[in-house]
């Protein structure tokens, strides 16, 4: 489909492009009058995310596949089920931004909203990217806009220290993806999937060699976007780093698309030429196993010890992505429509925490464990209840969405015959119950002691928290709306 | 050895030999100026296989712009007079891997079988360059402005003034 | 194989033979005095003043990058000119989004002050 065509199907982007020009010309507008700080650009902002949902909404009901602007990018349910996500990622981290002390203190308001506005534009396309030079595109402009997003806090060495990691490691992992891909072009001689996967049908076994090597170096971009063990070295510090709501936003959004792109990937591009590629399926299946059982294994043992709360979500949102994995390792239909309802469970119990212990932290200025000291009984009854249903969701306790979530992906496995790594998952989730639920008894169970203030929350700030808890209960009962969504975003469009 | 076998791997001699300086320098200036011979070698390296207007861009936009930059940023530090840039921590490990690696990455190069272009004879690429960005790739292109819009932003961010008061 | 470009080849090694020359003569047949005002640093004759390795402003960095956008603008740009009737009014459209979307960025930057120097 040429250009003109495409944009029919285009409207989130364009949306989300017209938004970032008009928080700049808003922001422009307040410079000239001398206004120094102002609500308005971060609201235009949530309007512009708000639309770019509606838009992705109305592409729902399309039941076109198609490619756009000359096999870029592709049209289909996958990617529209990721554009809403993505979208709702992106609304969130509006909201919660309006909402930070952090952000609301510092100048630059317009700049920082237009970077937020440009990451989720970013991120939208490599949900719909079907094309190694797009991919790499988006991937670079996803990854370019977060780093000056993790730097932001002025006068805070620990974001300005989490910049910087976040963009060596960025880089060294890009640098490594883009040889891969250098590598998959030179084997197959082309660069949108469906051309790749006719390419390695007609690979010959040693080329098949030199294809896997490609594969691991592609990974290396992929699984640092998702975070995954072994590149998972910078969430620690960058989810430390950064601003709250930004945190909130790699953690459920650029982890959404770097597995839009994975599973885009590995299903269409790598797996169109038979089951995963007849190709290169032995070792892929075993690396896969492997990627995903130490993601798992090591996220969790990492966050055992940790006092600081948003240190603690990294490594528990490394923990889940190798949850996510397990469905990624189905390698089949099932697994993605898995991975689809558990990135979509993980969205909402992860932003809530999120976005728990950003209120918390606006009205103590702590994110460390004691802070939380009884905070139940001191005001605090409310935010600490939402916090434990996140946390016991997370957890994946039944009855809420994160039981589940892990159910399908779990189920997933077991039909696939991946039995061990399932029990890898179960015991790691069993291990996981520590960690959350030392939170849930800090809050509750230990005494306040004198010098913990009490705290004071506005009953409106708690609107989204309360919705998102709603959701994780509801979700954890009246699941088959969202599976039978799932359901058809499950089907990767495949040329 | 064809003449232009031989010249690829004088130029690829050039091109690793800076990048070497680069990572094994230890005054991070000279190491930000052996960068240049790095691009200055990737740029003819491009000439040579027939991507003119490659090469030109290379200059233009690395030698001229992204070095002149990394100098800037360089010299943005504190202490650029600290001498030791690259400390060797676990030379010898690090030395084990890269030699794994590059066996097997030259191991399966040399069995696989690539795709290979047709060679044609020699012509100005510019004009199929400007067909395929506003053909085919047009919306990469458009996209490619946006990015350098929100990298303009993100530099105003980065280099802010302090906050007075 | 480019024979078009062994000329610029050979261009390239003549000018480094030059210089090497140059070098090589000025260090092996040139006397060597040195004393310490030929030492210092030469700052346009007046006493050196400070380092000569100083911290620069970062404003330096913000106008390397505003150097580098519209570097590369201008590389994109070359290509549509090669091609400009053939492309129509399709290529003009598609450019000139491009060139707005940039123009936006440097309106702000200007507007924002990110250009004054002090």
């Amino acid at each position: 489909m040429d250009a003109t065509q495409s944009l029919r199907y285009f409207g989130p982007e364009l949306v989300l492009t017209a938004a970032i020009m008009a928080v700049l010309a808003l922001d422009l507008g307040l410079t000239a009058r001398g206004i120094e700080r102002s609500r308005w650009p971060g609201i235009v902002a949530l309007a512009g995310a708000a639309a770019a949902i509606g838009s992705a909404v109305r592409l729902l009901r399309v039941p076109a596949r198609e490619w756009l602007f000359g096999r870029m990018l592709v049209f289909d349910g996958f990617s529209v089920y990721f554009k809403v996500l993505l979208g709702l990622a992106l609304l969130a981290a509006v909201w919660m931004s309006l909402g930070s002390r952090e952000v609301r203190g510092q100048p630059n308001e317009g700049e920082y909203f237009t970077l937020l506005l440009s990451s989720g534009l970013a991120m939208l396309l490599m949900a719909a990217a079907a094309n190694l030079l797009m991919a790499y595109l988006s991937l670079e402009f996803a990854s370019l806009t977060s780093y000056v997003l993790t730097g932001f806090l002025r006068h805070n060495r620990r974001s300005a220290e989490a910049a910087l990691k976040y963009l060596i490691y960025g880089g060294v992992a890009s640098g490594a993806m883009i040889y891969g891909m250098s590598w998959i072009f030179g084997l197959t001689g082309s660069m949108d999937y469906a051309g790749i996967a006719a390419g390695i049908a007609q690979l010959d076994d040693p080329s098949r060699g030199a294809f896997f090597l490609a594969l691991v170096l592609v990974l290396a971009g992929f699984g640092y976007k998702v975070a995954s063990v072994p590149f998972h070295m910078w969430a620690p510090d960058v989810y430390t780093g950064a601003p709250i709501p930004v945190t909130a936003f790699l953690a459920v959004g650029s982890k959404a698309a770097g597995f839009a792109m994975l599973l885009r990937f590995f299903h269409f591009g790598v797996g169109a030429a038979g089951p995963v590629g007849a190709v290169t399926r032995v070792p892929l299946l075993q690396l896969g196993t492997l990627l995903c059982a130490a993601t798992m294994t090591l996220g969790n043992l990492a966050a055992l010890s940790q006092q600081n709360m948003k240190r603690l979500l990294a490594y528990s949102s490394i923990a889940h992505a190798g949850y996510a994995l397990l469905g990624f390792v189905v390698f089949a239909d099932a697994g993605v429509q898995a991975v689809l309802f558990y990135l979509t469970v993980y969205y909402i119990m992860n932003l809530g925490a999120f976005w728990v212990v950003m209120l918390i932290a606006n009205a103590t200025g702590h994110e460390d464990l004691p802070s939380y000291r009884g905070l139940a009984w001191r005001g605090g009854a409310l935010p600490a209840l939402a916090l434990a249903i996140f946390l016991f969701s997370l957890a994946g306790l039944p009855p809420l969405a994160g039981f589940v979530g892990k159910f399908y992906v779990f189920g997933a496995g077991v039909e696939r015959g991946l039995i061990a790594l399932v029990v890898v998952g179960v015991l790691n989730s069993v291990v996981s119950l520590y960690y959350y639920v030392r939170v849930v008894k800090t809050m509750f169970l230990d005494e306040p002691r004198a010098e913990d203030a009490p705290v004071h929350f506005a009953l409106n700030d708690l609107a989204a928290v309360g919705l998102l808890s709603a959701a994780t209960l509801v979700l954890g009962i009246r699941f088959d709306w969202l599976l039978a969504r799932v359901e058809t975003a499950r089907r990767i469009f495949a040329g | 050895m064809p003449v232009t076998t031989a010249v690829f791997y004088l130029l690829a001699a050039v091109t690793l030999g800076s990048a070497c300086g680069v990572a094994f320098g230890t005054n991070i200036l000279y190491s930000a100026f052996a960068l240049m011979g790095t691009f200055l070698g990737v740029a003819a390296i491009f000439v040579l296989l027939g991507a003119d207007f490659l090469g030109v861009i290379q200059l233009f936009v690395y030698v001229g712009g992204i070095l002149v930059l990394t100098l800037f940023a360089v010299m943005l530090t504190h202490r650029i007079d600290v001498q030791v840039s690259n400390r060797a921590v676990g030379r010898l490990p690090g030395l084990v891997v890269v030699g794994v690696v590059a066996t097997w990455m030259i191991r399966v190069a040399r069995a696989a079988r690539w795709t290979e272009g047709q060679p044609g004879p020699p012509a100005a690429t510019t004009a199929g360059i400007g067909d395929a960005f506003l053909g085919t790739y047009v919306l990469p292109f458009e996209v490619a402005s946006v990015v350098l819009l929100a990298a303009l932003i993100g530099a105003i961010v980065v280099s802010r003034k302090e906050v007075k008061g | 194989m480019k024979f078009q470009y062994v000329p610029v080849l050979i261009a390239f090694g003549l000018g480094g033979l030059v210089a090497a020359v140059f070098v090589a003569a000025g260090m092996f047949l040139g006397p060597r005095r040195p004393s310490p005002v030929k030492e210092a640093a030469f700052e346009c004759g007046n006493p050196p003043s400070g380092p000569a390795w100083g911290r620069f402003s970062v404003k330096f960095y913000l106008t390397a990058i505003l150097f580098i956008v519209f570097d590369v603008e201008v590389v994109f740009m070359y290509p549509w000119a090669v091609l400009f009737r053939p492309l129509g009014v399709f290529g003009l459209v598609e450019m000139s989004v491009f060139v707005l979307v940039l123009t936006v960025g440097l309106v702000y930057v200007w507007r924002k002050g990110a250009l004054e120097w002090d």
